[in-house]
């Protein structure tokens, strides 16, 4: 830390200029650098939790609105938590909020981060049944340029790739291939973008003005340029649904399938992933409706583009930089 | 409305750090030769006053226009501070580096104070965000808002990740620039020309320890003689560690993403 001196002349003044020690920083390596993201994200999400929209009726009344349309099964649980919710409001979503911003914390801090992981694993589950309602899966809802299959199940997804643990034997082809391995890692992405083009093509998101009316809806309250932008996409893909959930179709059936092809297809495939997610996440969340105020999170475009590069392909020969007890053997 | 007691808290926090700032820039004795004072614990102490008055409109303390002059001062120090250590250790020093933080942290607060939009009816001035009843305060240019808690919340994350990876001492690790010299060039650069970056420590703990005892313990009257420990020097020592300093930073970065997000 830079230090000034308090007293005495321009001379005393350069003398008394002094400096903590500035320690090296730790070399991290690719797993710890996603950990740290996706901590950064949990915790963005805890404290988008604490706004003032989440201590009002309109959360409970959010919740309750993602029964609509589920099986029974599924829906009376929302409908039950949201009543909950509703009674309890200010405590019970002081606790979610804190609940989230210790997760984010809990993975940035080494010691924790296992345990931190594990339990983001749960609540991310509960969340997505409870909150997201599984993400509009079983009520045909959901759509790849709105958060489907739900946001909050790729946070528990990143935490099972990003797992700190190395499965022993062959060096892991990327880093999400560390914990779980290559093949299990490869079908996870294979079923997440798959699951994206069904969803693309559902006669819901392939109605002619299915995807402009999404985008349109989402311009009221955005600062200027971002309705700028919004207001441009919707007219490009007016009366074009069809087209669009064709064309967003094959796109990912190409993502999903090119953790399989070779290493330098397989780079081109992830920037084309983090291209398209980045797109999602600007026209099709509108950075997660955080700007117009609100948001619970950021939405599924930056934690995609987290998996895109956790399935970038590393050197054979790569050692981690940090010892295992660095990443939270000590828990 | 953001409940009352939940900003109430995070002002106490705030006010916390405050204390303990104020509580280090006493503990370096700046009264006595050769003390050293930093930079970042007078930030620190300026910050956790105004933000405890933001968020508790009874904490209030200094009129709007006196806190955007003593932040634009900071943002202009710092920003003088992180070319210089641009400058020394190259564009590294924006994310290993110490200033550029706070850097962030002076420029979000006059930000903050020079874009809120207080609606009709609401209580004037940055104090009234925690004035029960008042209207919904918020931020011009959201996006900024959004871009600097982004920034926060980064770095709030990695201040956590080296401080649990010990990269920052739990000991006292004050230096003078003029018993060092080059062998801090981050700081060196303000009064010569720049140094060559020092190999790297062994690990962040046992250099700073180390490199405090060789060059700062052993003459610096800052520093209490190893071998007379003085009354209360454990408490003194963990009070000037950078350990110290991060962990206020961290509290504060939270905290500055929380308000600017829920002002948006």
């Amino acid at each position: 830390m830079s230090q000034v001196a308090v007293a005495g002349g321009r001379a005393a003044w350069r003398d008394r200029l002094g400096t903590e020690v500035q320690p090296a920083t730790a070399r991290l390596d690719a797993r710890r650098a996603l950990q740290l993201a996706l901590a950064g994200i949990w915790l963005l999400d805890g404290v988008l939790q604490y706004q003032a929209f989440m201590f009002s009726k309109g959360f409970s009344q959010m919740l309750a609105g993602t029964a609509a349309g589920n099986p029974a099964v599924i829906g009376r649980p929302i409908t039950w938590d949201a009543a909950l919710v509703q009674h309890h409001l200010v405590l019970l979503n002081t606790i979610f909020a804190t609940i989230q911003v210790l997760l984010g914390l809990g993975i940035a801090f080494r010691p924790t981060v296992r345990v931190a992981l594990a339990a983001s694993i749960a609540w991310a589950l509960g969340v997505w049944w409870f909150g997201e309602g599984l993400g509009g899966v079983l009520n045909g809802g959901a759509s790849p340029l709105n958060g489907a299959p739900g946001a909050v199940i790729i946070y528990a997804l990143l935490a099972v790739l990003l797992w700190p643990a190395d499965r022993p034997g062959a060096s892991a082809p990327f880093t999400a291939a560390r914990a779980v391995g290559a093949h299990v890692a490869r079908a996870l992405w294979l079923v997440l973008w798959l699951s994206l083009a069904y969803f693309a093509l559902t006669p819901a998101n392939r109605a002619p003005q299915a995807v402009n009316g999404m985008i349109a809806g989402m311009e009221s309250g955005q600062p200027g340029w971002l309705a700028g932008i919004l207001r441009g996409a919707a007219s490009l893909v007016a009366h074009q649904g069809l087209a669009v959930s064709i064309a967003l179709a094959v796109a990912f059936v190409v993502i999903a399938l090119g953790v399989y092809l070779p290493r330098s297809t397989a780079r081109v495939i992830l920037v084309l992933a983090i291209v398209v997610s980045l797109v999602i996440w600007v026209v099709g969340e509108a950075f997660g409706m955080i700007l117009a105020g609100g948001a619970t999170d950021p939405n599924s475009g930056p934690l995609l583009v987290l998996l895109a590069l956790a399935y970038w392909p590393v050197k054979a020969s790569a050692a981690p930089a940090l010892s295992p007890s660095a990443e939270g053997k000590a828990a | 409305m953001t409940p009352a007691w939940l900003l109430d808290i995070l002002a106490a926090l705030m006010l916390m750090v405050a204390a303990i700032s104020a509580g280090r820039l006493v503990a370096a004795r700046p009264w006595r030769p050769g003390a050293v004072v930093t930079d970042t614990d007078v930030s620190h102490l300026l910050m956790g006053i105004a933000m405890a008055g933001t968020l508790a409109a009874s904490l209030t303390t200094l009129p709007d226009t006196a806190w955007e002059i003593v932040f634009a001062l900071l943002t202009v120090w710092f920003t003088v501070r992180v070319v210089r250590d641009a400058r020394a250790n190259g564009v590294r020093a924006l994310a290993g580096g110490h200033c550029a933080p706070h850097l962030v942290h002076s420029a979000a607060m006059l930000y903050m104070f020079l874009a809120l939009v207080t609606p009709a009816g609401g209580g004037a001035g940055m104090g009234a965000m925690g004035s029960s009843g008042s209207a919904m305060q918020t931020l011009r240019y959201p996006t900024l808002a959004f871009v600097f808690a982004l920034i926060l919340v980064g770095y709030t994350i990695w201040d956590l990740d080296q401080l649990s990876g010990r990269r920052y001492a739990t000991t006292p690790a004050r230096v003078s620039l003029a018993r060092v010299g080059a062998a801090v060039p981050v700081l060196a650069a303000a009064g010569s020309p720049p140094a060559p970056l020092p190999a790297p420590p062994a690990t962040g703990l046992a250099a700073a320890s180390s490199t405090t005892s060789a060059s700062a313990s052993a003459d610096d009257p800052a520093v209490p003689d190893a071998g007379r420990p003085e009354p209360g020097s454990a408490a003194r020592g963990l009070l000037l560690s950078p350990a110290a300093t991060i962990g206020c930073r961290i509290a504060m970065g939270a905290t500055m993403a929380f308000m600017l997000l829920i002002m948006i």
